[in-house]
């Protein structure tokens, strides 16, 4: 069946586990292209290179009935006290998905946060943003 | 082995100079004596960016073949069709040591940089010597 997907459709996980309040998350793809243009010719010509993937997400700064906040998992691997830094077991499993139905289109990788934000306005609502790079393959591409 | 016919990405050409001695006397004046009727030292610097590493491996192998900076070898001579002076449409001769009499050799080893694998950048740097 035809299926206009929107943002009700979309969810993020962490770890398998879907986060709460997500207002929204972009992921991007980028080739870098290497070019082979040589002297003689008038038109430019490239050969493919590395391939990257990187994105962001926007949550609500969100408590649940427990007194779990949704984006601890996340903010933790940059925001913390300690002098050792992020190392390379700080990464997290994101999942993108697209749900139709039990039908899931998901995009699933390794990344770590590379930025993290946070404020408090008068007026508005407290929200997370972060940033992310992925390390490594995609392990999950079902979106075609 | 001939050098290796790949078209450059991108050259420079330094056209040497004659050899000739200079004198200055304390007042300023200058005398230069002409030694020799060649031009030499011609500096040619050729980079294949982003070729093949079986393609990089040819200049490893020429270089070694010409016992590194050793052995003299043409590149852009005139009638010559090694890609090397690829999209240059002045005069064919330019760009040679050989109008000069004189043949390029090695300055150094040609620089191999790995972009990816099986892609690498080469920087090969010529000099003309008699």
């Amino acid at each position: 069946m035809a299926k206009i997907y929107s943002g009700r459709d979309g969810v993020m996980q962490l770890g398998g586990v879907t986060l709460a309040k997500v207002v929204n998350f972009a992921f991007q793809s980028s080739l870098e292209t290497l070019e082979t243009t040589t002297l003689g010719e008038s038109v430019r010509s490239y050969s493919p290179g590395v391939l990257g993937y990187s994105g962001n997400a926007s949550l609500l700064y969100y408590k649940d009935d427990a007194g779990s906040i949704n984006t601890t998992n996340l903010l933790n691997k940059l925001i913390k006290t300690g002098t050792d830094g992020v190392s390379s077991s700080d990464t997290v499993e994101l999942t993108f998905r697209w749900v139709d139905g039990t039908d899931n289109n998901d995009i699933k990788l390794t990344a770590y946060i590379t930025s993290a934000s946070m404020g408090a306005s008068t007026g508005d609502i407290v929200r997370a943003d972060i940033s992310f790079v992925a390390t490594g393959a995609l392990s999950a591409a079902t979106i075609s | 082995m001939a050098f290796p016919t790949l078209e450059p990405t991108s050259r420079t050409f330094d056209s040497g100079d004659y050899p000739v001695k200079k004198y200055q006397a304390q007042n300023g004046a200058e005398v230069r004596i002409l030694y020799g009727s060649n031009r030499t030292n011609m500096k040619l610097s050729l980079s294949y960016a982003n070729i093949s590493d079986s393609n990089a491996e040819l200049f490893l192998d020429h270089y070694d073949e010409m016992k590194g900076t050793y052995d003299t070898f043409d590149v852009a001579s005139v009638n010559q069709n090694d890609r090397a002076k690829a999209g240059w449409e002045g005069n064919t001769d330019a760009l040679g040591a050989g109008i000069s009499g004189a043949r390029y050799r090695y300055e150094g080893p040609p620089q191999v940089s790995q972009v990816r694998p099986g892609i690498s950048t080469v920087t090969v740097n010529l000099v003309g010597v008699l």
